[in-house]
Order: structure tokens, then sequence, then C-alpha cells
């Protein structure tokens, strides 16, 4: 499964050491796209100015309630497109499985959904 | 596998050992169907007049945040519920910041309500399986059918969750109370207008049953 640097395009695949350290081009927030998807994501980034690219990142941090700190970030682009900023498509049947969307990861083995403990911490607080 | 054995767990023991004070209910469904209106009008009617759980907007998506209310008591013919109620932003497969441009919102604040409509429709989602009860809203004037609607309510079984269907806006002359009933045959369906309050002690009679 490929991953796409949003800042230069560029593709790497699972598992990568980019992955961890971010792009060479110094990008550290990555698509995570189906190979079939490669294309239409080569196309948003194509389209993207520098400008809007750095508002997407700055908006996924802002929606998964995160700091980039020094881990890349990767987007299930699958489950939320960004065409641009302000505009996205989400794909409900993903969401509801409750497939990671938004993930780090840390030492070369563990995935950490962002999300899910952002969501665990704030029920705890209001419900319990 | 061992996901559905824990929700199954997780409901077991709910079951067996949950106060009924502590009972969830969720409003969920698509933007705009009036689920703050229905859990402003609930505020108003069980814990006073004054008392709102936010504000209602013809903007798409005016609720961003999941809001709670706690303790609310409803009595109806000799039976009583207690529980809390969790009002969830609008869950959308498309949010656009030009939908609200349209209302002549400046393109800056339009991209922040997109922006925070996404992060509210996660969060909504995530929320889901915390819910003892989820009351889906819908607006009676459009159609049914949609992967919205479709979805949560597909998803709300998946997780044997109790559902009472409300079809908002009947004092609307568009409604249609006949294709809401005939797309969702299975569940209790109620229609009421959370604005005007047509028909909430219906509402409220239904919920008990459905709790």
């Amino acid at each position: 499964m490929p991953h796409q640097c949003v800042k230069c395009g560029k593709l790497y695949p699972a598992g990568c050491e980019e992955l961890l350290k971010g792009c060479g081009c110094s990008g550290r927030f990555f698509f995570f796209v189906k190979d079939e998807a490669v294309e239409q994501a080569k196309e948003v980034t194509e389209n993207l100015t520098k400008v809007e690219k750095n508002q997407i990142e700055s908006d996924v941090l802002d929606i998964v309630g995160d700091k980039f700190e020094d881990k890349p970030v990767i987007l299930d682009f699958e489950s939320i497109k960004i065409k641009k900023p302000g505009k996205y498509e989400l794909d409900l049947v993903d969401l509801f499985k409750g497939r990671p969307i938004v993930y780090k990861l840390q030492e070369g083995k563990y995935v950490i959904d962002i999300i899910s403990s952002f969501a665990a911490k704030n029920l705890d607080k209001e419900v319990e | 596998m061992i996901d559905k054995l824990k929700i199954f767990f997780n409901k077991f023991f709910a079951k067996v050992f949950r106060k009924k004070k502590h009972v969830k209910i969720g409003l969920y469904g698509p933007p705009n169907a009036g689920k703050t209106s229905l859990a402003n009008r609930i505020c108003q009617d069980w814990l006073g007049e004054e008392i709102n759980m936010g504000t209602v907007s013809e903007i798409p998506h005016e609720t961003r945040e999941i809001q709670v209310k706690e303790k609310i008591n409803i009595k109806k013919k000799g039976k009583e519920i207690s529980f809390n109620l969790i009002d969830t932003p609008g869950i959308a497969t498309k949010i656009d910041y030009e939908e609200f441009t349209a209302f002549k919102m400046n393109k800056k604040k339009a991209k922040e309500r997109a922006k925070e409509a996404t992060k509210g429709v996660i969060e909504a989602i995530k929320w889901l399986d915390n819910m003892d009860t989820v009351v889906v809203v819908l607006d009676s004037t459009k159609n049914p059918y949609s992967q919205v609607n479709i979805t949560i309510i597909g998803n709300l079984a998946a997780r044997d969750i109790p559902v009472l269907i409300v079809a908002n806006k009947v004092d609307l002359k568009k409604s249609n109370m006949k294709k809401i009933e005939a797309a969702f045959p299975q569940y209790p369906i109620v229609g009421v207008s959370a604005l005007k309050g047509n028909n909430v002690d219906e509402f409220y009679e239904e919920l008990i049953k459905t709790v």
C-alpha cells in the first residue's frame, strides 16, 4: 500500500523508513492511499498550492486533536478525502467500522490511531 | 471477532449492572434535521423553560461538538425514565465550505466551520458505542433513502442499540410521513415538530417504550 508525501507527492511503500522519520523534502504528512486511488491522490496533491498543503496539514492535526511533535502523521485518504482546504468527503462506512483515520507509526511496530485515544479521553471525562 | 465479543460482554454486563438513571440517549441524524431543536424541546419540557441544549440555525452543521445534558426525568402514563441526553453533530458524507458561504459567511469562517463539522462527524461516530438508546432525527420533508440515514440506522442495528426514529418538521407542507414509514418499516417512528411542539407527547411515550 503506497503512502504519498503531501508536500512533494513522492510515494513510499508501507514499512518504509521515511514514514517514521519524514520525507526527504522535510514533509511529515502523508496520505495513505490504496493502489487503485494513487492517480486520484496524485491529482489532488498536484492541484494544491504550497499554502493549501500547509493549511490541509494543520487542519488535519486540528481535526485529530494532536500535534505533529517529531513523528510524521498519516491520513487515510479513503476515510477522509480533502481535496482543498474546507472541502471534505467522508466514507461513513469506513468511519463506522472504526478503521483508523489518522495514525502515527512508532518504532516501526505500532500503529496508533490518534482519534480513538482522543475520543476515549473525552468519554471518560464527560459521560462516565 | 474479539471486538464483537467485547461489545457483547459490555452490553451484557451493562444490562445486568446498569443503573437506570445512567441510561445514555443519543440524538443522531443528518445536519439540519432538528436534533438540537428536539434536544431543546426535551430540556424545556422537563428541565425548565429557560434551559437550552444548543443554538439552532438554518445554516447546516451548527452543532459541531457533542453536547451532554445530565439527569433528565420523563414521566408519562405512570412510567418514568431518567437519562443523560447526548446531542451530536450532524453526520454527512460531504462537507464543503461553499455550502456556508452561500449563507453569506466569509470564506475563512466557512472553512473553519467545515473543518469543525468534519471533526464533529468523526466524534459523533466514535461516541455511538456508548449509547444505550439512539433517537434518529430525520427531516420528514426530505428523501429518507439517503446514504447517511441508511448507514446510521444499519450500524445501530448491527450494534444492537435500540432505535426510535423521529420524523421532524411535520408542520411543513412538504412533510411526507408515509415515505419515512415505508423506508424504515421495522422501526418505531414518531412524526413531530420539535420547533412548534406538535405531537411531542407521543414522542415521549415512544421514548419510554424504546428505552
